[in-house]
């Protein structure tokens, strides 16, 4: 279901020498592309703003025997950020949060199967070195 | 070659791990040598700098190697660990391109994830291997039900 971002239309945040800047056009992002580029790097960062502000979760594999699943469906005017999302998502959950309009996600994973995306919702990280500054963006995905 | 197992095609007695970062975080680490280098270069373009320390490719700090990525830890999971089998699924391509052409090792997917690069495997049947050397065969192999 393609909808405009729910929660926030732009996610920044600072990290000591890193700057998050992505740029949300729709209301599920999925992130995926080549290891090593930062991804778990960007969603650590992104969890020091959600013990800031309520909107925001975040689950990666240490969540994995937990609630995660429970806490999501009942959950409105939240913005989940999920890593691992190959290994924590499946089908019933990618087909729940497909359909879910109270709710906005970042998933970053590899698989985007199930969660009814087209090419244009398929994101990749890019990072650009600014002096001392590296920035991480979002680019559409070259697929 | 390496090895590709299905979920229905696992020998009893084997371990599968699904969690990477976990396995690799308690126990590879600890298995690592020199032959990690190129590995870590070429996947997470890190360099190696000691057993639990790598420098980023992101202004050169000297980071934990729990910070290396989830597909550069899968190789590496079934680099030094050819007993057992390890998931996938996290890998992104530059890291499946590698983990196709290691020398050993076990691999496992729900679902068919190929190198394009791949050039020859062997695959686990029910009860005996076989060995494919062409993508669209792997794939094919991969999707069907047995």
């Amino acid at each position: 279901m393609k909808i405009k971002p729910v929660i926030f239309d732009k996610i920044q945040t600072s990290h000591t020498s890193f700057v998050v800047d992505l740029t949300t056009d729709n209301n599920i992002t999925f992130i995926m592309g080549d290891s090593g580029v930062g991804k778990s790097a960007v969603f650590s960062f992104l969890q020091e703003i959600a013990a800031e502000d309520k909107r925001i979760r975040c689950f990666n594999y240490l969540d994995n025997k937990k609630n995660y699943k429970t806490t999501i469906k009942k959950s409105k005017g939240k913005l989940f950020i999920i890593d691992n999302a190959d290994v924590l998502l499946d089908d019933n959950m990618r087909h729940y949060i497909s359909l879910d309009a109270e709710n906005q996600y970042v998933i970053i994973g590899r698989n985007p199967t199930g969660l009814l995306l087209s090419y244009d919702e398929l994101y990749e990280l890019e990072s650009t070195k600014e002096g001392n500054i590296v920035r991480f963006t979002l680019k559409k995905c070259n697929i | 070659m390496i090895t590709v197992y299905k979920k229905k095609n696992i020998p009893k007695g084997i371990e599968l791990v699904k969690l990477n970062d976990i396995y690799f975080n308690k126990y590879t680490v600890e298995l690592l040598d020199e032959r990690a280098v190129f590995y870590i270069s070429k996947i997470d373009a890190s360099e190696y700098v000691s057993k639990y320390m790598i420098k980023s490719r992101f202004g050169g700090e000297v980071l934990n190697i729990d910070k290396l990525s989830t597909g550069c830890k899968t190789l590496l999971n079934i680099f030094y660990n050819p007993d057992i089998i390890f998931d996938i699924r996290e890998c992104g391509e530059n890291a499946l391109d590698l983990i196709y052409a290691l020398p050993e090792g076990n691999i496992y997917c729900d679902y068919p994830l190929i190198s394009f690069d791949m050039t020859v495997v062997r695959v686990a049947e029910k009860k005996e291997y076989r060995i494919i050397d062409e993508y669209d065969e792997l794939k094919e192999w991969w999707a069907s039900e047995n």
